[in-house]
Order: structure tokens, then C-alpha cells, then sequence
């Protein structure tokens, strides 16, 4: 009969073993999300550089475009869009931008600076709820696999605070998706629409086009396409940053899992033995006892 | 046979055509423009409708195209489109195709 000791380390190592089961599950699906993931951000780049040439281009043509989206105003609110995952179980990822994003929401305070909250994923809507921040918008549902309609849900609202003049400029926080073991909290501001300068541009040639149907109007019109563009671009480049960073924080635990069904099945062993050896020494003891008195 | 010239169709999911052509129409939000070789600078906002491509001597690419604009420089036309999709047959099937990207929810659809 299996002492209690020897039971409970057992049970303790089936449970370790099926959560082994489990993380190791959850890393091979990171994994091959990951591959798919980095083909969309890779696929969704000539779009928006062809944009930005095109915007460059005809900034430069028109003469220092004057649309509302580029238009710089005297900031006293700021749209913060936080863009985290719905699930946990990816080591970091959620808590370095979420925090990066608080530090701004501080310092944008001590500035006496208004803040509203656009944010996206269950992860930052529940911490910034938690700490008592005002959340304006959330979205739910979209980092898993973010499409174009997502991006441009998100853009619409970001682009209608901003044309009433709710919010005077808007910033992103995402996570840069650099490669598989590299992804950086990364705070980008959106709008106003910076113009790009003439060093940023591929070819710093400037064209005179013919419009169809006027500069003013193709602006007015690509503006808006820019910043759904990049909202897009920011959503892929976090999920891909998510899948990679469940990935690592997966393997680890399966390592972990590994390790430590290691160490407990040496103290089961232990236990197994010093077992044995009681036995053994009580039945040694016993006949000893018995030949002593049969004697 | 013409001289070629270098398209690029892109949308927000991808590439979705990229090479020579020899002429290609689009309708804008004025009407039907076509573009041969040596096409004098052009920023043209699209509406929805047909793209035809024609390449490769007798080669036709229809692609329908839900809003977007154009643009052609140097010899290079890039159609940057908001959805667009590769139709099979003839200009009016992908003038309907347009219209169904068109009519479709903008906030549901897979890349």
C-alpha cells in the first residue's frame, strides 16, 4: 500500500504533466499563427507605402495641404488607442504596453492635459478599468485576427473625435512586431497626419499631376484611408506580436512543466524506497523477533 | 504592339496584380479613363466599378474595384484599391462583382 506521502506527489505529478500537455498545445498553435500572422503584416505593406508616397506626393504638389486630418491644433485632449489581446497567457505582452500606455496617460495628466480612451482587447480594458480610468470606447474580438472592417471601425471613431474636436491629436500604442524573439512596446501618434518630409519619401522628386477630380478632394479622400491603413498595420503587427510573445511564454512553461514532473518523480522514487526499506526492516525485525523467542 | 508599362493593383490585404500592361481602363469618380504608355502624371480617385487590364498581347485582367484611387507616374500606374477582387469573366460580370464588394458590409469581410 502506497503511503499518503508517496499519493499525493503522484497526483501531483499527473497534473503537472496534463498542464504539460496543454502549454505545449497552446505553443504549437501560437507557432503556427505566427507564420500567418507576419504574411498578412508583410502583405498589408505595399499598401500603405504606396499611400504614403501618394500622399507625400501630392502634399508636396499642392502645396502644404491643409486638410483637417494634418491640421495641427493646440492640444488640450488626447485620444489614447491601446491596442492588447483579448486572452493573458502571453508572458509580457499585455503588461509592458499597457503599462507604457498608463506612463503616458500620467504625463499627459501632469500636463494638464485631457485623456480619452479607445481601447482595444480585453487585457487593457479590464487593468485600466481596474486602476479607475474612464474608457471611452472598447473593442473586443479584433486582435486574434484583425481585418481591414476592424481597422476601419476603430479609424472611424478615432477620425469622427477628432474632426468634432473631442480630441486634439491621437496616439497608438502596439507592439512592434520586429521578429519572432523581438517585439517592442511602441507608441506612435496618429494624429494630426503628419505630412511626411521629403527625407521619409522613397523618391524625393516632386510630380505636377493632373487631378481627377482635385487635390483638395483626393486629400480629403486618402486622409481618411491613411489612418485606417495604419490602424490596420498597428492591429496586425500587435498580433503577430501576440502569437510570438503566447509562443515564448507557452515554451517556457512547457519547459517548466518538464522540469519539475522531473524533480517529483525523483521525490516519488525517494519516498518509494524509504518506503521499501521500512518494510523490509520491519519484516527483518519481525523474524528476528520471532526467532528469538522460538529460541 | 504597344509599349508596356508597370501596374501595380494593391489593397489593405495584399497584392493582388502586378505587372506589364499595354492599356488599362478605370472608371474614376468623372467617368471612364484609359491609360496607354507615356501617360502624363495622373491622380484620379476611383469609384466603384471594372478595372480592365490588357497584357501580354491578347491577355484581359478584369478586376473589380471598390473605391480607391490611381495613380500614374513615370510610367507606373498603382491602383491603390480599398477592396478589389480578380474576376474571371467579362467587364460586366465584374462591374456586378464591384457592386456586391460595394454592397457588402464593410466591417465583415476575411482578407
Amino acid at each position: 500500500m502506497a503511503s499518503a506521502e508517496l499519493r499525493i506527489i503522484r497526483r501531483r505529478i499527473a497534473s503537472v504533466s496534463a498542464t504539460r500537455k496543454i502549454t505545449r498545445a497552446m505553443e504549437l498553435i501560437a507557432a503556427s499563427r505566427i507564420v500567418k500572422a507576419q504574411q498578412r503584416v508583410l502583405q498589408s505593406r505595399p499598401y500603405v507605402s504606396s499611400l504614403i508616397e501618394v500622399i507625400s506626393n501630392v502634399g508636396r504638389d499642392a502645396g502644404g495641404s491643409g486638410h483637417l486630418l494634418s491640421e495641427v491644433r493646440d492640444v488640450s485632449t488626447v485620444g489614447i488607442v491601446v491596442v492588447s489581446s483579448d486572452r493573458g497567457l502571453a508572458g509580457a505582452y499585455n503588461s509592458n504596453l499597457i503599462r507604457m500606455a498608463e506612463r503616458a496617460i500620467g504625463h499627459h495628466t501632469l500636463e494638464g492635459r485631457d485623456t480619452r480612451l479607445f481601447v482595444i482587447g480585453k487585457k487593457a480594458q479590464s487593468y485600466l478599468r481596474f486602476r479607475g480610468y474612464r474608457i471611452d470606447q472598447t473593442f473586443l474580438g479584433m486582435t486574434d485576427r484583425p481585418n481591414y472592417g476592424h481597422a476601419r471601425a476603430v479609424a472611424n471613431l478615432v477620425i469622427e473625435s477628432y474632426v468634432s474636436g473631442e480630441v486634439d491629436a491621437v496616439e497608438v500604442f502596439y507592439t512592434d512586431y520586429r521578429s519572432v524573439l523581438y517585439q517592442i512596446p511602441t507608441r506612435v501618434e496618429l494624429l494630426p497626419v503628419q505630412p511626411p518630409t521629403d527625407a521619409d519619401s522613397r523618391e524625393g522628386r516632386s510630380v505636377s499631376y493632373s487631378y481627377e477630380p482635385s487635390a483638395e478632394e483626393i486629400l480629403s479622400r486618402i486622409l481618411p484611408r491613411y489612418v485606417e491603413a495604419a490602424i490596420f498595420g498597428f492591429l496586425l503587427e500587435s498580433s503577430a506580436s501576440e502569437h510570438a510573445s503566447r509562443q515564448r511564454a507557452m515554451k517556457a512553461a512547457t519547459d517548466n512543466a518538464a522540469e519539475l514532473t522531473k524533480v517529483l518523480t525523483r521525490v516519488a522514487n525517494q519516498a518509494r524506497q524509504a518506503e521499501i526499506t521500512t518494510e523490509i526492516s520491519e519484516i527483518v525485525g519481525g523474524a528476528e523477533a520471532l526467532m528469538a523467542s522460538e529460541r | 504592339m504597344a509599349r508596356p508599362f508597370n501596374v501595380d493593383v494593391v489593397s489593405p490585404e495584399g497584392t493582388l496584380w502586378s505587372g506589364d500592361a499595354e492599356f488599362l481602363v478605370a472608371r474614376t469618380t468623372e467617368g471612364e479613363i484609359g491609360i496607354l504608355a507615356g501617360h502624363e502624371p495622373l491622380m484620379a480617385a476611383l469609384s466603384a466599378g471594372p478595372v480592365l487590364i490588357d497584357h501580354d498581347g491578347d491577355q484581359r485582367t478584369t478586376i473589380a474595384v471598390h473605391g480607391g484611387f490611381m495613380q500614374v507616374v513615370e510610367n507606373r500606374v498603382t491602383l491603390l484599391t480599398d477592396r478589389a477582387r480578380i474576376t474571371a469573366g467579362d467587364r460586366a460580370e465584374a462591374a456586378e462583382e464591384a457592386l456586391r464588394l460595394s454592397e457588402g458590409d464593410p466591417l465583415d469581410f476575411e482578407g
